[in-house]
């Protein structure tokens, strides 16, 4: 009997995840950084039990402690090349070049391995860490080849002018595709080497519109033709949401687990909608917050020294008097508030539309392959995601 | 926990950690264990004080409930009534276990700041204090100059326009009138150049490549023009010792690292700073002696008093009082009163070879370097809060 596909539900709502989101973020600040670790894992967990395919939960069970220890296995290392190295690029680029610039660059470019090692030993840990129907997902080792790999496709993208992109997508996460397990049953990434090229067309013809009109105004000396320019550079905006989209729908589908496969039919409207809602959203509410606290500002003085706020007033110009800490005081409040409702709202406006869409629009095909799957037992990893945590890599959970 | 002592019953999902399919069982929820039952009748109990919670999921209607000691079988359970009165009842729904490898963690942590502590007082400044020593002449300069225009922009005013120079011509005279009597350039394989920025800061500093950054803060404060000529020496002293050099070779090196410890959070940049200031200050009390011996004999054999460096830190000791206690910590340099005294012991030298001569500069002089940013300004800005006041003079490298 073949059972009919899972649909997945979502079932993360905006509330609790400020909330969460909130009260994690305000610990991390107050601890100077180093709550960030329980955060992580308190918001992924949340955030893998809200996508439930047929029902059921994925879960997350990183542990902040193990995530702490790869850290400072991170630090250990990554202190030793950070300071050491960047510490003679800096001698040899002033006393060679007569300038810092080039040994930023060195500095960037003996980063950018490190970056693709961090990102794959980071994958690989959020599946070990990652379960659905009480089996473990995992990643293999094989970093190695992920690295060179990346430098490469990375390489080709760059002289490609990034034309070779989504080629590029595409065979970094087939690498990664091809290794990953669910319990006892092994990924395979189908789909040809170009299959992602069509999902970007509207990125190169937009492209293509916007360097036709360069050309023509400076050829013709006809500025008129940079409305062509300016039209394709709204086409780009629609094009990377129909990239995001299609990229997403072609990759996923292209993965088959065994007998059991996957369907994905996100829209690309939808995810430039919740870009500019949240993005709109997000903006009001922080001009909100920030007058909200001037207000309090306000409120506070007006209780402990009603004079001055009299004074001020009367003439504008008497605030700049405001004694220096309370200036201090402000800018600081202002500035942590502000970073912190920035990641909140982000999370709660744009990352979790984003995930719900996608979760939403996806299904399991032929999921009754899926009994035949046993587990795996745990992979131990005790680096967890260290240098990718040390690394500003950027790319949220 | 089923109130009343009766029994519940009703049907969850179950999944046993060994295969992904999912087995739909009965329960029977009794007054201390919940005992599922297979379709083929088989039967296991989860004893009350066994039964977790796993936590922050994100559907309120499903209680997602592991058995303690086995980490892979999960129970999903949205039958309201069960869920209702587990959550009411179940003891230890919400136990954590326990943290596992403490010792293992305690030791990465010690490991890591253990390291991190060698790289950035010990490793970084020596390779810093040898490469400095290496660095050529024009790569200094080159650093010095990278170092100015960033000083400059950090200072500027709340239109993000770096602090303006200060380039009157008579001033810029007697500027030059005192540079050529200390005569410093000699030990020096660059010229010195010497630049007056238009900021109320008490402050002057050296940057590598023998840049000389005094405020004008520092000309108004100075009650004659010895005090600037000494301040001068001070600084010529920190350039020839390459000090500037060595702190920003150790910046390049410790910045990064600290920025790894704290991470992309808000807090991480003032704890940098404060971190950064506190190695600062460790590191470079040795330096300020140094400069302060080299401006007394510099100051000597120019003929000037090296007393002056003294009433000028006397000066400053009155308006913010002696670095002491936890802010000697953050000031780089060693407390003021032994500075003090030990530029009178070089004035009673210099006195008794009978060296001084004439002051460094004509009165005339004296009042246009004073106005070298043009006609003598206003009180300090007031929208610029803390730097006026408060701020102790770090009198020294920026």
């Amino acid at each position: 009997m073949a059972l009919r596909d899972l649909t997945t539900d979502y079932a993360g709502r905006g509330a609790p995840m400020f909330r969460l989101a909130l009260k994690t973020g305000a610990l991390t600040v107050l601890t100077l950084g180093f709550y960030r670790f329980w955060m992580k894992a308190r918001i992924r967990r949340y955030y893998w039990s809200a996508i439930r395919p047929g029902g059921h939960p994925l879960e997350f069970v990183g542990r902040p402690t193990e995530m702490l220890t790869g850290f400072l296995t991170a630090v250990v290392f990554l202190a030793f090349y950070i300071g050491v190295v960047n510490l003679i690029l800096m001698f040899f680029s002033f006393s060679v070049f007569k300038g810092e610039a080039p040994a930023y660059l060195l500095s960037f470019i003996g980063l950018v391995p490190m970056f693709f090692f961090a990102h794959y030993r980071a994958r690989r840990y959020i599946l070990a860490r990652t379960r659905w129907r009480g089996i473990r997902f995992a990643l293999e080792p094989g970093v190695k080849g992920y690295v060179w790999r990346a430098t490469l496709w990375w390489l080709a993208t760059i002289l490609s002018v990034g034309i070779l992109w989504p080629v590029k997508t595409f065979e970094l996460e087939k690498y990664r595709t091809d290794r990953t397990w669910f319990g006892d049953q092994k990924f395979e990434q189908t789909g040809g080497r170009w299959s992602l090229m069509g999902a970007m067309k509207h990125v190169y013809l937009a492209a293509a519109l916007i360097l036709c009109g360069i050309i023509a105004a400076t050829a013709l000396d006809e500025p008129v033709w940079l409305a062509a320019s300016a039209m394709g550079a709204i086409w780009a905006v629609l094009g990377l949401a129909y990239w995001k989209a299609e990229s997403f729908k072609r990759l996923t589908e292209g993965k088959v687990l065994g007998d059991a496969g996957l369907r994905s039919h996100p829209r690309g409207g939808r995810v430039l909608g919740v870009y500019l809602l949240g993005g709109l959203a997000i903006s009001a509410l922080l001009t909100a917050l920030l007058i909200g606290l001037a207000v309090g500002l306000g409120l506070v003085f007006a209780l402990v020294d009603p004079a001055m706020i009299e004074a001020g007033f009367k003439d504008l110009g008497d605030l700049a008097n405001l004694p220096a800490w309370v200036a201090t005081l402000f800018a600081l409040a202002a500035y942590f508030a502000m970073f912190l409702f920035w990641g909140v709202l982000r999370e709660v406006f744009i990352t979790m539309p984003i995930a719900r869409h996608f979760a939403e629009t996806t299904e399991v095909v032929n999921p009754d392959a899926l009994n035949a799957i046993r587990q795996r037992p745990r992979d131990e990893f005790a680096e967890a995601e260290g240098f990718a945590d040390a690394l500003p890599l950027g790319d949220g959970i | 926990m089923s109130d009343g002592g009766s029994v519940v019953e009703g049907f969850a999902d179950y999944v046993d950690g060994e295969t992904a399919i999912i087995h739909r069982v009965a329960l029977r929820l009794s007054p201390d264990r919940l005992t599922l039952i297979q379709p083929d009748g088989g039967s296991e109990d989860w004893v009350a004080d066994d039964l977790r919670e796993v936590p922050d999921q994100a559907d309120p209607s499903m209680l997602v409930l592991s058995r303690a000691g086995n980490p892979v079988a999960r129970l999903y359970v949205t039958d309201g009534e069960i869920s209702k009165l587990l959550r009411r009842n179940a003891p230890a729904l919400h136990r954590r276990p326990p943290i596992e490898n403490k010792p293992r963690i305690a030791a990465w942590g010690l490991g890591a700041v253990a390291s991190v502590a060698l790289i950035i007082f010990v490793l970084v400044p020596v390779m810093a204090n040898q490469l400095a020593e290496f660095l050529p002449p024009e790569g200094e300069k080159a650093l010095g100059d990278a170092t100015f225009e960033q000083i400059r922009t950090a200072l500027g005013r709340e239109d993000f326009l770096p602090v303006e120079t200060c380039e009157d011509p008579a001033g810029l005279a007697a500027l030059a009138k005192m540079e050529a009597r200390l005569g410093a350039a000699q030990d020096l394989p660059y010229p010195v150049t010497v630049t007056v920025l238009d900021h109320e800061l008490v402050n002057a500093f050296a940057l590598p490549g023998g840049r000389i950054v005094i405020f004008r803060g520092l000309l108004e404060m100075a009650a004659s023009p010895e005090e600037v000529a000494a301040v001068l020496a001070h600084e010529l002293g920190h350039v020839v010792h390459r000090d500037p050099t060595r702190d920003a070779l150790r910046l390049a090196g410790s910045i990064g690292v600290l920025g790894l410890v704290f991470g992309d959070f808000a807090g991480g940049t003032v704890v940098l700073l404060l971190a950064n200031e506190l190695i600062n200050a460790q590191y470079s009390q040795a330096a300020e002696t140094g400069a302060d011996d080299y401006a007394h004999a510099l100051l000597t054999e120019a003929g000037l008093p090296p007393s002056a460096l003294g009433t000028f830190f006397a000066r400053l000791k009155d308006e913010y009082g002696d670095a002491e206690g936890i802010y000697a910590h953050f000031s780089t340099h060693p407390q003021m009163t032994a500075r003090i005294e030990a530029a009178l012991e070089a004035q009673t030298q210099a006195e008794r070879a009978g060296e001084l001569k004439d002051p460094v500069l004509t009165p005339a002089e004296w009042a246009d370097l004073r106005a070298i940013c043009g006609p003598s300004k206003p009180e300090p800005d007031p929208k610029i809060p803390g730097n006026s006041k408060g701020e102790p003079s770090r009198l020294g490298r920026g």
